[in-house]
């Protein structure tokens, strides 16, 4: 290789290019000064120009002022990475022999191999353009969710007969496995003596946010034993996991669900001819605000006690059911309290995309104490910004909801959005579900509370048993004072495509803008990144007549990006 | 073969929803009740004062205003009869009996709920819930869901007589529908079938649109005719199939196959009448709605059902199915973004050669058929690959 090809690669690399104006420009030491202590204003960032073309990988990170610079290096960076490995040692129940099953797990499964190191850029990619406490909040939370990934990724591998040469690790016969979509909230009165592990949340659905090519392979493999293109890519690539025989083996039965949807329900169904083992189907009813409908759905999680006891050898525990319960209601509370902030101020410290992923996260997985951690970090800030009335997204043009289920391939959509336009995306449709207690003084309140818990999950809360639940926009709308919509198309949802017209009319009707930001839930190929930035953009200029905050975003690819 | 005696009147009636016997029924004084699906019991519409219709969309085309509401990534079946109801074909309806059993047709009669579709003041639409499991819970479950939604509901607006004592002589004309279809049907079991594939979907169907008592007398001489009725000298067909999976109401579908020489002799699939025309038995000590709710979901095999021993039943069925009407090969059809059958169709390609040794022919395709070209092709292909497979064990 010539010189000049190395220099040139260097400074496709590494170097950011000005533009003639900025080299132009008078030196202003003192602003250069400034600059370097606090960081740019917001509209002289051109964050667009630190990726290397095509990649959407960074030249060099952004500078974000010395203290929030320092922040990120130390408790972003340093902090995750080394977490990433003591967590490991931590949930593997060996001490550092687990750094083994970990490194066989990395190899085995795609999914892993393919994630693990990409982490970080997740991080950077959900924070990107953040400072102070809305930089700090937000990246709690995705710590969060990164240890209890980990957590749940080791109890597979800890356990897993296909890392363990076929044999039955101890830890086998201690783990439930269920679908992604069974609350975690089912198992607590087991939760002393087993482990329950959701099946596809890992190999799935946390994939995809780290690392969105991953899963394309699943779907492909769903596809080519015949399976038509056009049902929810959720579904397919969850299945894809089994046609690629690409899950781990770590628990003897599985409990599965009918949410989110009839796509779900057939899942389960091919799901069981793979693992051929003791299954308990556990449906939600589909017309949840019948009070008739409740009595049927408090039997089937009793059926699914009973199946845990029988299959086990072990006693549903009251006690440790309330335990659990109780304090996934601080939880709860706390998630409120946040609801109550971002609604009714301009000092909500978390982002759109960690609001999104952390709340889907540890509802759906139930309580587990990583949460109440997170949230202790996240309430001091909260309160701190309340408190000082620091605005946490100053340049905020719009309040936006976003409605529907979310282009997990392109979840940090709201971060660039802010970036760009200044959309601040304050709440979403999935935030707004399981919004309720479970009551732990009986033993009846406790089954109610948890029926109609599990009735109001992800996608289904809004999406099944009448129109009036996904029509609830409006007055959600209202509630978290939004002046716009971001409209989530899944294109592959057949609730949503379903009702797409009476949407249409009601936007219109009330004149509310709305944009809709058409995708394939993890399946990038069928509308890219770039090409849901581009609808924004468009929507932005031509309608809404706005100048973009950081041009630098309006256009760049970053297809090959993880 | 000689024509099938009320054949092309059968098939005069297919041609609308609103069909002469439903003004007919109308005229009477009896209620107009619509459903779309099996989990929507006909024998309680069927309740005297009125009578059910299960909804078709015959002769529909581009379905376009439905697609401004429901796109055209949803299944064509539940766009055309939206586009239907909204072109007024339905507003001889009193009341649309609704399930929420799968995503389509629901969001369909939601749109009936929410919009001034219907034009006929007293209309209603009201859904039943419905389980995904067979066992005593959901039984109970449906059950009260059944009187509730149901026969309550047909009480208060229409003053309909829901006591068990109705409910018994309505289960009796059902059983006698049943018998009939039964009969009927039987004949598709004869080693040289007596009755075609499009004339038993034309009699199937006309009974699940029109009201029963009206056409019963014409079953009877049909069920008459088939006890005498002689097949053609000259095999008229090459093989023997069983047609299954999600909506099919369409007799034409069903002669493009036959015209590709396959007879249909079994017909698995959501207005078939297997299963959907078994009698319905009250046992000892049970109430007559127990009893329905219990048949309803213990004969059902829509993929919705998630139990795991269901799921192989489902298989289980199809390969009895197949023995019993001695097919040569089974057609699977799937309505194109139909969720449910899409996954019931990719496992059953699958399972059914696997571990039943039963050739399978795998479609998918749209309500209003319209890729006749390219679905003969398969169809031909299927036949020969059937009988050159046949020719194959002979030589051996």
């Amino acid at each position: 290789m010539k010189l000049s090809e190395i220099k040139d690669t260097y400074r496709k690399l590494f170097v950011v290019e000005k533009s003639p104006e900025e080299k132009n420009k008078p030196k202003d030491l003192k602003k250069d000064l400034k600059d370097f202590w606090y960081g740019k204003p917001h509209e002289e960032r051109n964050l667009g120009k630190l990726y290397v073309d095509g990649t959407g990988l960074y030249k060099h990170r952004e500078w974000r002022g010395v203290k929030d610079t320092m922040y990120y290096f130390n408790m972003i960076w340093l902090y995750n990475y080394a977490h990433m490995v003591t967590d490991i040692m931590k949930y593997g129940g060996e001490g550092p022999k687990s750094l083994v099953d970990f490194a066989k797990g990395t190899f085995r499964y795609r999914w892993m191999g393919q994630t693990y190191l990409s982490v970080m850029h997740w991080f950077d990619r959900g924070l990107e353009g953040m400072r102070g406490d809305a930089l700090a909040a937000s990246a709690w939370h995705y710590r969060g969710m990164v240890s209890e990934t980990i957590r749940q990724f080791m109890c597979m591998f800890a356990s897993d007969k296909k890392l363990h040469g076929g044999k039955t690790p101890e830890r086998w016969n201690k783990n439930i496995a269920h679908n992604e979509t069974v609350s975690g909230n089912i198992f607590y009165p087991f939760r002393k003596e087993l482990e329950d592990v959701a099946l596809e949340m890992i190999p799935y659905f946390v994939s995809v946010h780290v690392n969105n090519h991953t899963v394309l392979n699943y779907i492909d493999a769903a596809q080519s034993i015949g399976l038509p293109a056009d049902p929810c890519p959720m579904c397919q690539a969850e299945y894809g996991l089994f046609v690629l025989d690409d899950y781990p083996d770590y628990a003897p039965t599985m409990v599965t669900s009918n949410e989110a949807c009839d796509g779900s329900v057939a899942t389960s169904v091919l799901q069981d001819w793979f693992l051929n083992r003791p299954l308990y189907a556990m449906p939600q009813p589909m017309r949840y605000d019948d009070p008739l409908v409740q009595e049927h759905c408090q039997k089937e999680i009793e059926g699914c006690w009973k199946f845990i006891e029988e299959q086990y050898g072990v006693k549903f525990d009251w006690d440790e059911y309330v335990k659990w319960a109780k304090s996934f209601n601080k939880l709860t509370e706390f998630e409120w309290e946040k609801w109550d902030v971002a609604a009714n101020t301009k000092y909500y410290p978390i982002n759109g995309v960690a609001q999104a992923l952390y709340r889907i996260y540890y509802s759906q997985d139930g309580d587990r104490p990583i949460w109440h951690e997170m949230d202790e970090h996240v309430k001091r800030i909260m309160n701190k910004t309340v408190k000082n009335k620091i605005e946490t997204f100053p340049k905020t043009r719009h309040r936006a909801i976003a409605w529907s289920c979310a282009p997990l391939y392109y979840s940090n959509w709201c971060t660039w959005a802010y970036n760009c336009w200044g959309i601040n995306c304050v709440i979403n449709m999935d935030s707004l579900m399981f919004d309720q207690y479970l009551r732990t003084d009986t033993y009846e309140h406790a089954l109610e509370d948890l029926s109609c818990f599990n009735e109001k999950a992800p996608m289904r809360a809004m999406a099944v048993g009448g129109h009036e639940h996904i029509l609830s926009l409006f007055d959600y709308m209202e509630r978290f004072n939004c002046d716009m919509v971001i409209m989530y198309d899944q294109l592959q949802c057949k609730g949503m495509q379903g009702i797409h017209g009476v949407f249409e009319d009601e936007f219109r009707k009330r004149n509310i803008h709305a944009i809709w930001v058409p995708h394939a839930l993890p399946d990038k190929r069928t509308v890219s990144r770039k090409e849901i930035r581009r609808i924004i953009n468009d929507y932005m200029t031509t309608v809404m007549r706005e100048t973009p905050l950081d041009p630098s975003l309006l256009d760049f690819d970053d297809d090959q990006s993880w | 073969m000689k024509d099938l005696v009320h054949i092309f009147e059968f098939e005069d009636l297919l041609q609308e929803a609103a069909n002469p016997l439903v003004k007919k029924g109308r005229d009477e004084g009896l209620k107009a009740l619509g459903y779309t699906c099996y989990f929507m019991p006909e024998v309680l519409l069927d309740l005297p004062g009125c009578f059910s219709v299960r909804l078709r969309a015959p002769r529909s085309t581009s379905p376009e205003m439905a697609t401004y509401y429901m796109t055209n990534r949803t299944c064509m079946y539940g766009r055309c009869l939206l586009e239907r109801a909204l072109e007024g074909g339905y507003n001889f309806l009193d009341a649309q009996m609704a399930t929420e059993t799968c995503t389509v047709t629901c969001r369909f009669q939601e749109h009936l709920q929410l919009m001034d579709v219907i034009h006929n003041p007293d209309f209603f639409c009201e859904f039943t819930d419905v389980p995904f499991k067979k066992n005593s819970n959901s039984i109970t479950h449906y059950e009260q869901q059944l009187k509730v939604h149901v026969l309550d509901k047909l009480h208060e607006k229409f003053g309909i007589d829901t006591s068990d004592e109705a409910l018994i002589k309505a289960i009796e004309q059902h059983n006698e529908v049943c018998r009939l279809i039964q009969e009927i049907g039987s004949y598709r079991k004869l080693k040289n079938p007596t009755i075609t594939g499009w004339e038993f979907s034309i009699i199937m169907l006309t009974t699940l649109t029109c009201p029963k008592h009206l056409i019963i007398d014409k079953l009877r001489d049909i069920a008459e005719q088939l006890k005498t009725r002689e097949p053609d000298v000259k095999k008229n067909y090459r093989v023997k199939v069983l047609l299954t999976g999600s909506e099919e109401d369409d007799p034409d579908f069903i002669k493009l196959i036959e015209e590709c020489g396959a007879l249909v002799v079994a017909d698995r699939h959501c207005y078939g009448s297997l299963p959907g025309r078994e009698e319905i038995v009250v046992k000892e000590g049970e109430t007559p709605l127990r009893a329905i709710a219990r048949h309803y979901l213990e004969t059902s095999m829509c993929p919705r059902f998630m139990e795991q021993h269901i799921m192989r039943e489902r298989k289980q069925y199809l390969a009895d199915l197949a023995k019993e009407y001695d097919v040569d090969g089974i057609i699977i059809s799937q309505m194109k973004f139909c969720e449910y059958w899409s996954y019931e169709r990719t496992i059953d390609t699958l399972i059914i050669p696997r571990d039943f040794g039963i050739p399978v022919c795998s479609i998918e395709k749209e309500y209003v058929n319209n890729a006749v070209g390219q679905l003969r092709t398969r169809f031909q292909a299927f036949v020969e690959s059937i009988e050159l497979k046949n020719l194959r064990k002979e030589g051996a």
